[in-house]
């Protein structure tokens, strides 16, 4: 079973933070407050990588989420000026979706306890990692010819696409004849 | 860790069909800077070089088996065979675009990068031999189509069929994800012929699967029945299908297919086939598939019927389509019947490819240039002023139907076998009777181009370019129905076997 220590009870800390944030995300109506609840989920997700022994990928979590991404959307939302507050949008189906959501949410919480704490869970706990994965071990991954340097390139075209494909979606037509 | 990788240990010689492909794109990308404005067809010369390039480096790695990247590239004539149906989209949609846009005034150099980008996400798909690239193909395929989709930009319809393509895609994808995690979490490994040894060591100790395996190969099956649009996950297909230009269109409903079977095949038949709740011979994910291949070939077939635009009946009849292949996927289910179902299923492919294609160039003849003109009533006495097009077109029809002689009767007739062999009887008659459903609304086109008195079309998209298309879908659909070996030999040599580690 599990051992009360200090990683525990900073998992169930930071646990809170991460559910808690998700939750204020999807209950306000206004989305800027959406966009700073978000934020302290994302820094709970920061937390877990800390516990897991990858302060790398802590830290570019937080500058990138939190960093970039988050007030990427508070921006969006600020340039959008009437999307702030919305009104409740639910078409008829929603009772279907939430039976549906509700269900896999119990088969994934069975399907994650059962191992752990069901019968033949193992008796003894195996720790998560042993070396602490820092900036070197993740490049050496990434560039690594038994890592993963194939969906590394792979992505690199996807991003070229993606920007590509931006700018053609993005651009004015006028600017054209110039 | 340290030891820097020479490049002869990723062993690149056979990956060249895909690499070559997204390098050419990139180099099209930069070429395309200095080709003048008013002569962008010369973007869509250098874009159908490549292809071709790629087209016969891959004839050359075709019956190689053999492994890339340390095990997560695989080479082997199953990816082979599907980068021909790829390359083969790729260079019709071309020939389909080139005069489209620029009548409607759409001409741009980067719609052809994009194709190249997205075809190199459909062959990847079929190579990958671990869940992270079949992911990162999965949105390599996806990303450009989103952009294709909304590419006619300032036109609402086009605008619509991007963002709910992109929305939903997106959705998708994410569960994909969720359901790769769940079966790392299970199997400890995202590389396939790992994950089939330990799904493999499990069944042979006689335990249950885990629960975790089951739901996380539900929810892949969730993210990859988006992209190939099955029921129940088919909402978007014909609004996405309208509002794209035709040519997109025409290249999504089998370019996304493919790449989303090619990833649903490699990831069920070749890592889970052993994936079984108990001493039967059934796959755990059989009669999953079997029910989604059963409400796919009903709802597709009887809702084409009401349809009055041609690009929304050819939607719910690619969504059918994707049905009879789901009917292969389950019988693949069946111990034994893995190899069988999956020959069955890319020959099934291969005639869908050329009859689909052609029914779309058919289409964007007679579209106007300002994308409308797509309606039923515009095949009206098109027999009388096209009369070869319309023959063609008839041809088309009949073998979506599957009327022997046609590519499309000999593509149904291997998966009613394999079905029936399986011994999944009920779907195979199921597959049958909704085939008759589907003449139907396939011969009330014909009904509409030969016996109906009405002006006729004059069907101007008809250029030369989509013309010559036309003849080469039309020759791709008619010789292999008469003589089947042409396709069928090609599939000889694919094995399910799961390659390299």
């Amino acid at each position: 079973m599990i051992e009360l220590n200090a990683q525990t009870i900073a998992f169930a800390i930071l646990s809170v933070l991460v559910l808690g944030g998700g939750l204020g995300v999807v209950t306000t109506r206004n989305l800027v407050h959406g966009a700073l609840w978000l934020v302290l989920s994302l820094l709970g997700v920061a937390g877990y990588f800390v516990l897991l022994s990858a302060p790398f990928l802590a830290a570019v979590q937080v500058l990138v989420y939190i960093g970039a991404i988050a007030i990427l959307i508070v921006f969006a939302v600020m340039l959008t000026r009437s999307m702030t507050s919305l009104g409740e949008v639910r078409n008829r189906q929603w009772w279907l979706s939430a039976i549906t959501v509700i269900l896999l949410f119990l088969l994934l919480a069975v399907g994650i306890i059962l191992p752990v704490w069901g019968r033949g869970a193992p008796g003894e706990v195996t720790s998560l990692s042993a070396t602490v994965g820092g900036a070197v071990e993740l490049g050496e991954a990434l560039v690594a010819g038994d890592g993963f340097v194939l969906p590394f390139e792979v992505a690199s075209i996807l991003l070229t696409a993606a920007m590509i494909g931006a700018i053609v979606v993005a651009r004015d037509e006028e600017d054209e004849g110039a | 860790m340290t030891d820097i990788p020479v490049l002869a240990d990723l062993n690149l010689a056979w990956t060249w069909p895909v690499v070559g492909l997204g390098l050419g794109a990139t180099l099209l990308l930069v070429a395309d800077l200095f080709i003048p404005r008013d002569r962008k067809q010369q973007t869509a010369w250098l874009a159908l070089a490549i292809l071709l390039v790629s087209f016969l480096l891959n004839l050359a790695a075709f019956p190689v088996v053999d492994s890339a990247f340390f095990g997560m590239f695989v080479v082997d004539p199953f990816s082979a065979f599907l980068n021909l149906i790829a390359l083969t989209t790729a260079f019709i949609s071309i020939l389909l675009s080139v005069d489209y846009l620029q009548r409607s005034g759409m001409q741009r150099g980067e719609f052809y990068a994009l194709i190249l980008f997205t075809t190199a996400g459909v062959m990847l798909m079929g190579h990958a031999n671990d869940l992270v690239v079949v992911f990162v193909s999965l949105e390599l395929l996806s990303i450009p189509l989103y952009i294709l989709a909304a590419f006619r930009y300032p036109d609402v319809k086009s605008s619509e069929s991007g963002m709910k393509y992109l929305v939903l895609g997106a959705f998708a994808s994410a569960f994909f994800v969720f359901g790769a995690a769940l079966i790392y979490g299970a199997t400890g490994s995202t590389s396939l012929p790992h994950i089939f040894e330990v799904v493999a060591r499990g069944f042979a100790a006689g335990g249950a699967p885990e629960l975790l395996l089951l739901v996380g190969t539900g929810l892949v099956l969730v993210g990859l029945g988006f992209k190939v649009a099955v029921v129940p996950f088919h909402m978007w297909t014909p609004d996405v299908y309208e509002g794209a230009p035709t040519p997109v269109t025409a290249f999504m409903s089998v370019g996304a297919k493919v790449g989303g079977f090619a990833a649903l095949l490699r990831i069920l038949v070749f890592a889970l086939p052993v994936l079984s709740t108990g001493a039967v011979e059934a796959s755990a994910w059989q009669q999953v598939v079997s029910l989604i291949a059963a409400a796919t070939l009903i709802l597709g077939n009887v809702v084409a019927i009401a349809q009055q635009n041609v690009k929304r009946l050819l939607a719910y009849s690619s969504i059918a389509h994707a049905g009879y292949i789901m009917m292969a996927l389950a019988a693949a289910g069946h111990a034994g019947f893995g190899e069988q179902a999956t020959r069955a299923a890319l020959v099934y492919m291969l005639a869908y490819m050329f009859t689909n294609l052609g029914a779309f160039a058919v289409a964007i003849a007679i579209e106007k240039g300002d994308g409308s003109g797509s309606d039923l009533e515009q095949f009206v006495g098109l027999g009388r002023s096209r009369p070869l097009l319309a023959g063609i077109m008839a041809f088309f029809m009949l073998s979506l139907t599957g009327i022997p002689l046609t590519a499309g009767f000999i593509g149904k007739w291997l998966i009613f076998q394999v079905t029936i062999e399986a011994g999944l009887v009920p779907l195979a008659i199921l597959g049958v009777l909704t085939s008759v459903v589907s003449a139907y609304y396939y011969i009330g086109i014909i009904v509409r181009m030969f016996l109906r008195e009405g002006e006729g079309d004059p069907a101007a998209g008809g250029t030369g370019l989509v013309n010559g298309a036309v003849y080469l879908t039309f020759a791709g659909t008619l010789l292999p129905g008469i003589f089947p070996y042409l396709m069928t030999d090609l599939t000889r040599v694919v094995s399910t076997t799961p390659v390299g580690g």
